[in-house]
């Protein structure tokens, strides 16, 4: 197994306290950051990813596999910068407004960077107006809008249409989720894209990324 | 058919016994739709105006105000929350970080009388008229509460030990909360503890079994020594580990939520020879968003699908929370009046 394979596996096999070690490595054997990242951290990722999803693991070890990530990234994205390279897409992330459940936003948003994202999550009971300024005053290509509540979920639309009101609309591409959200609310708001758990979350990221660039 | 009181109407659907109609109680519902329904009316008014078959008796905890404006307080187990327009309100804040913390740290004192007087008012005036719940949590969702949600999922593998020994701290508190409840007259004991989501378990079943089934297992048994019924609720989709919650003896299951595809006719064909079913009508969508006549017909299919022979509790698939129509909350309760008597009559459910 070589080094960047190791790294993969090291993802796969929650190595959380090794990650840092073996990263440094790695990078001194020659292998380029961005090798590290497509070859080792995204496809060991991916591999925790579709494990998830088949029920072969569960939050723990998706949590875990992002910590590890995570930690291989704040190693590498300084390189990357210095090299002119860097995130793949960049995501602004939120609980609407009346709503203050961050977890499952804040493990969407672990996947995200451990994706290659830059993310900035911008909190909880955030309100239309600040997800407005927020898409005018930074480059993002995605902005994400989170609520549990079957009360908070009208805000999800509020944003979507203030943004159109702010004449943002077609800057971003808006995906929502959380407990009580479907794809046929999604579709109803208006929103491009639904995510029923943080992988599926990731796998659309990627596509509206690939439309919105 | 013999005319039972609420709480034997209760106690019968618990032992899987046909009562005289299917009973009905909701573990928690919002302020504001009570008020809706009954303006100014106090919870045992209330109960007694829908003819609730038990009363519940909220997890005793204090709260300190740290910010008034900002409605934060620090419970009594050190965690700092948020309240909002919800019931529930919001960890902002954990006491135990790490174990340095661990070494200084108070839980609550679960002898304080005063965490019994309203069960004990209770008894005096409901006592076999209608059922009493004790509200109780596992030892999973309050260390949650200590630990952090994702920090303590994660130290399932980073610090095991550190998990175990605050779970240990909770099931100490609630194997003496749990006896002073028996002893302050509660029939029932309603464990929460949210061991998934719509999706699936948060955990694998080795988890499972080492930091959160062990301590649940010990509070239902001294709940069954006290001669109690013990009703468990989570959250989502449950499926894969039902068979260990039945295994360790709880009377019922709550909330069977359809939005985790917890088909409740396909949960009385598994479980009905064990287990009670308490839930399902959809909170998240029919009671929040339908009409009454939706409400009416998923109450119907819910008495058809797991009411014969007993062992069913109708109730919301979770709570009665702030975006239920109180209309329909009203017409679920009608529904349940209507066509929930002994003999059921399955064409008219039909």
């Amino acid at each position: 197994m070589n080094k960047v394979q190791e790294i993969s596996e090291a993802i796969v096999q929650l190595k959380w306290d090794e990650i840092a070690a073996l990263t440094n490595e790695t990078l001194e054997a020659g292998v380029p950051a961005l090798e590290i990242i497509d070859r080792g951290l995204v496809p060991g990722m991916s591999a925790v990813g579709v494990k998830f999803r088949e029920g072969e693991v569960f939050l723990p070890e998706l949590l875990l596999s992002a910590k590890t990530m995570k930690t291989a990234l704040e190693i590498l994205l300084p390189i990357l910068s210095q090299q002119g390279t860097g995130f793949i897409g960049r995501v602004i992330i939120g609980t609407v407004s009346g709503d203050l459940h961050d977890i499952g936003k804040k493990i969407v948003a672990s996947m995200l960077q451990g994706n290659g994202f830059e993310v900035t999550d911008i909190g909880v009971d955030v309100d239309p107006e600040r997800f407005v300024e927020a898409v005018r005053d930074n480059d993002v290509q995605i902005l994400g809008l989170s609520a549990l509540l079957t009360s908070t979920m009208p805000m999800m639309e509020a944003t979507i249409k203030a943004l159109e009101k702010a004449g943002l609309r077609q800057r971003v591409k808006v995906m929502v989720g959380g407990a009580s959200v479907t794809q046929a609310y999604a579709d109803q708001i208006g929103a491009d894209g639904y995510g029923a758990d943080a992988v599926a979350a990731v796998e659309k990221a990627r596509h509206l990324y690939r439309l919105n660039r | 058919m013999a005319k039972y009181t609420n709480a034997e109407r209760i106690f019968r659907a618990l032992e899987r016994k046909e009562p005289d109609r299917v009973p009905h109680f909701e573990n928690m519902i919002d302020p504001k739709i009570m008020n809706k329904i009954l303006p100014g009316a106090s919870y045992e008014e209330f109960i007694e105006h829908m003819d609730w078959d038990a009363l519940v008796h909220d997890d005793q905890c204090r709260e300190e105000v740290l910010d008034e404006s900002r409605r934060i307080v620090r419970d009594e187990w050190g965690t700092v929350k948020r309240y909002t327009q919800e019931i529930v309100p919001i960890r902002v804040e954990v006491p135990i970080k790490s174990e340095k913390d661990l070494e200084s740290y108070q839980p609550p004192d679960p002898d304080e009388e005063w965490r019994f007087e309203q069960i004990q008012r209770w008894v005096k005036r409901y006592q076999g008229e209608r059922a009493i719940v004790a509200d109780i949590h596992d030892p999973n969702p309050v260390g949650t509460e200590l630990l952090g949600f994702e920090e303590q999922l994660m130290a399932f593998y980073t610090n095991p030990e550190l998990v175990l020994r605050v779970h240990q701290i909770v099931l100490d508190y609630y194997l003496r909360y749990i006896n002073n409840v028996i002893a302050a007259g509660a029939d029932i004991v309603f464990i929460g503890g949210d061991w998934a989501y719509k999706n699936g378990p948060m955990f694998s079943l080795e988890h499972l079994n080492k930091f959160v089934l062990p301590p649940f297992k010990a509070m239902v048994q001294e709940a069954k020594r006290g001669g109690v019924y013990v009703i468990k609720h989570t959250d989502g989709n449950c499926w894969s580990f039902l068979d260990s919650i039945v295994e360790v003896g709880v009377d019922a299951f709550h909330p069977w939520d359809p939005m985790a595809d917890m088909d409740i006719g396909e949960a009385k064909q598994k479980y009905g020879d064990r287990l009670c079913l308490m839930g399902n009508v959809n909170c998240a969508t029919t009671l929040s968003f339908g009409t009454v006549e939706d409400v009416r017909q998923e109450t119907k299919d819910v008495i058809r699908k797991a009411g014969v022979g007993g062992g069913l509790i109708v109730a919301s698939s979770n709570t009665v929370h702030s975006a239920v129509k109180p209309e329909n909350y009203v017409e679920m309760v009608r529904t349940v009046r209507e066509y929930g008597e002994y003999p059921l009559d399955i064409k008219a459910l039909s």
